[in-house]
């Protein structure tokens, strides 16, 4: 792999609440490189969303983080609101669930892109108004003069979530963290929008972090993925290891968890039970309570990420049982 | 839908259902300035032990369908037939009775599970209601949703997603219903929790014979439990069979699209597929055009038909009828090539 945009190291966000810190991301790393495209897969709750947001020092001034986020070498975690708003949007670029938030209702789109483009450019109007136009027909809006007058509200879902991925190519971002953009979305409208964010990677070269709970997605668009349960990450590795070769039990327990359009299937293979309260962190494998593989081992001792072949890393003592094992055989009945 | 000679008689037939709801204008008037057309006569027929999944888009009229159905919204046109009873016909007191045997289950357990009540009180409830209260049917309809019976006495928000959407379906089946629409049921439930309680549905559907009306987005979860299927496009059934023929192969060009949309879990597969990827959006249901509905967005109609064969996608509605394949179809042109999922 060429050297990392993004690299993410030891990641960790406690979040203040009434009843005391929420341990929401407990030891993230990973790194994205130019082109490449992470896929970060997880329920709710299991911190994708807001390492996400950790990355950009957009989290509540009271959240407590801890690690380290280098993008091309620079550390961005401490740097002043300042500094960091000349980073965002510039050369990391987020893009949002709801469209509908992330746009200003009162301006039309196409002032809103110029807006993004002048917050760090200086083109000139003209040509801000310019590329405006050729951002919107890039990510495949019709007639794209004539939208860029629309208001927010004038638009469809699907539309407004590209004129957001517009915003984020302006100015031609290094990296874009995509946090479940689709998720609000008809799957003929998710298409469109997954389109105009494969056009958008294309256009800029820039490292893609994906995050979306919904396996297909990452599978049709993911290079590497980054499984998370409980704030930790617990299994990494290419698209084809993790979904082919799965070696931490929570893993392989979605995969059987998932009805598929492509084959009716037998019986579907729950986990039971939920994830833990990250109040209080179990002290062993977070996954024990829910894992029928446990033992007092899992229990005591947290498993780390260990290498299981090549690049594929999983969080798992007993991770070589996985080898060639159906998500029947240790979740059925 | 296709009926062979095997095929028991249906335990609920919907017939040219329609719900038109009026536009108003703001201020003291009101005046009806135009009509939403959520629903355009609509039919299908549902089998007892059977489940029919009514599948489309947001906005395609697949709720409200499920409403005009059981009455909770009054249908503008058409007709429901349940056994040998018209339920359009009937008063909400007439309804009454029958309520009981047609159950809803709705998508959002957070919203339709009263916070202030106990567990015991909200499955209690519809028992109370029809008069066949016992506190042991309680405790025996929760052991039968897989919660614990000792916490009957726990609040909704002591439990989680999965746990408060196995209430709302122990309320439903407190009264012995014969019928459970089920409005999205799982949507709003994580990937790991959601195959618990579709696991669930298909136990208590073998063990009680229900039948099931299935309204969802998800064609993945469709394709799994589904016996048959009618997708719906603009208030319409465009596409309607056995789910093994629709999704084998689906012949309106509408389908074909949604099924190629759908991503699936298998980076290889993902790969080697082509999308069929729509361009704009749902037509105004205000003013829904002549023809055929989906022509303005439709790949055929677009790339594949001559000028002179699109005369009839613009001036006749085409309706749901045999196409080329065992499932229905309503389609000038529809496809006969198997797609590839």
């Amino acid at each position: 792999m060429n050297s990392p945009v993004l690299a993410v190291r030891d990641l960790t966000v406690a979040l203040p609440t009434e009843d005391g810190q929420v341990q929401a991301v407990r030891g993230l790393s990973y790194e994205v490189a130019a082109g490449e495209v992470l896929g970060i897969v997880g329920e709710s709750g299991s911190g994708k969303s807001v390492s996400s947001l950790a990355v950009l020092g957009l989290l509540p001034r009271d959240a407590r983080v801890g690690g380290s986020v280098k993008l091309r070498g620079q550390e961005l975690l401490g740097l002043p609101d300042r500094e960091l708003s000349r980073v965002r949007g510039r050369r990391v670029a987020m893009i949002f669930q709801d469209p509908m938030t992330a746009l200003n209702p009162v301006y039309p789109v196409g002032a809103q892109i110029v807006e993004a483009i002048e917050a760090h450019q200086r083109p000139g109007r003209g040509v801000a108004e310019r590329r405006a136009v050729e951002l919107l027909d890039l990510v495949g809006i019709a007639d794209p003069r004539r939208r860029s007058s629309s208001y927010p509200h004038e638009l469809s879902g699907g539309m407004r979530q590209r004129v957001v991925i517009a915003i984020a190519m302006a100015n031609d971002p290094d990296v874009i963290i995509a946090d479940e953009p689709t998720t609000a979305l008809d799957v003929t409208v998710q298409a469109q929008v997954l389109e105009a964010l494969r056009t958008a990677r294309q256009a800029t070269g820039a490292a893609l972090v994906l995050i979306t709970h919904d396996l297909g997605v990452i599978a049709g668009h993911a290079d590497r993925v980054c499984v998370m349960y409980a704030g930790a990450p617990v299994e990494t590795g290419t698209a084809d290891d993790v979904f082919y070769q799965p070696r931490m039990p929570y893993t392989l327990g979605l995969l059987g968890s998932l009805p598929r359009i492509d084959n009716r299937g037998g019986r579907l293979t729950p986990i039971v039970g939920g994830p833990p309260s990250l109040l209080a962190p179990p002290p062993g494998c977070a996954f024990a309570p829910r894992c029928p593989m446990t033992v007092d081992r899992c229990r005591e001792q947290a498993p780390l990420l260990t290498a299981v072949g090549g690049g594929h890393r999983a969080a798992c003592h007993f991770h070589e049982r996985l080898v060639g094992v159906s998500p029947q055989e240790v979740f059925g009945p | 839908m296709s009926i062979d000679s095997t095929t028991p008689a249906p335990v609920v037939s919907a017939r040219g259902l329609v719900g038109h709801f009026p536009v108003r204008s703001r201020g003291l008037t009101r005046r009806v300035t135009g009509v939403v057309h959520a629903v355009c006569g609509v039919s299908f027929d549902l089998y007892p032990g059977q489940t029919l999944a009514l599948v489309g888009e947001s906005g395609c009229g697949k709720s409200t369908t499920a409403r005009l159905l059981l009455n909770l919204i009054r249908p503008t046109a058409g007709s429901v037939r349940y056994g040998d009873r018209e339920l359009t016909a009937l008063s909400q007191r007439q309804w009454r009775p029958l309520r009981r045997e047609l159950q809803l289950v709705f998508q959002d357990p957070y919203a339709s599970l009263d916070p202030r009540m106990t567990v015991e009180a909200i499955i209690g409830e519809p028992l109370r209601l029809h008069g066949r209260y016992e506190p042991a049917r309680v405790r025996e309809l929760l052991d039968l949703v897989g919660l614990n019976p000792e916490h009957a006495n726990r609040f909704p928000h002591e439990f989680s997603g999965g746990q408060r959407q196995r209430i709302g379906i122990a309320r439903a089946l407190a009264v012995d219903p014969r019928v459970l629409v089920l409005d999205e049921p799982v949507s709003a439930l994580d990937v790991s929790i959601r195959a618990g309680v579709l696991n669930l549905l298909a136990d208590l559907q073998t063990t009680l014979g229900l039948s099931y009306l299935f309204v969802s987005h998800d064609l993945s979860v469709v394709r799994h439990l589904a016996d048959q299927v009618a997708v719906m496009y603009a208030g319409q059934i465009v596409d309607a069979g056995r789910a093994d023929d629709l999704f084998a192969s689906p012949a309106h060009p509408y389908t074909a699209a949604l099924l190629s949309a759908v991503p699936v879990p298998d980076p290889r597969r993902e790969r080697a597929r082509s999308r069929i990827v729509l361009d704009g959006d749902l037509p105004n249901p205000v003013s829904p055009p002549d023809g055929c509905r989906f022509r303005a967005r439709c790949p055929v109609y677009a790339g594949r038909l001559a000028e002179a064969e699109r005369v009839a996608c613009r001036d006749f509605a085409p309706t749901l009828r045999a196409g080329p394949g065992a499932a229905q179809v309503a389609c000038h042109y529809p496809q006969t090539a198997p797609t590839t999922v």
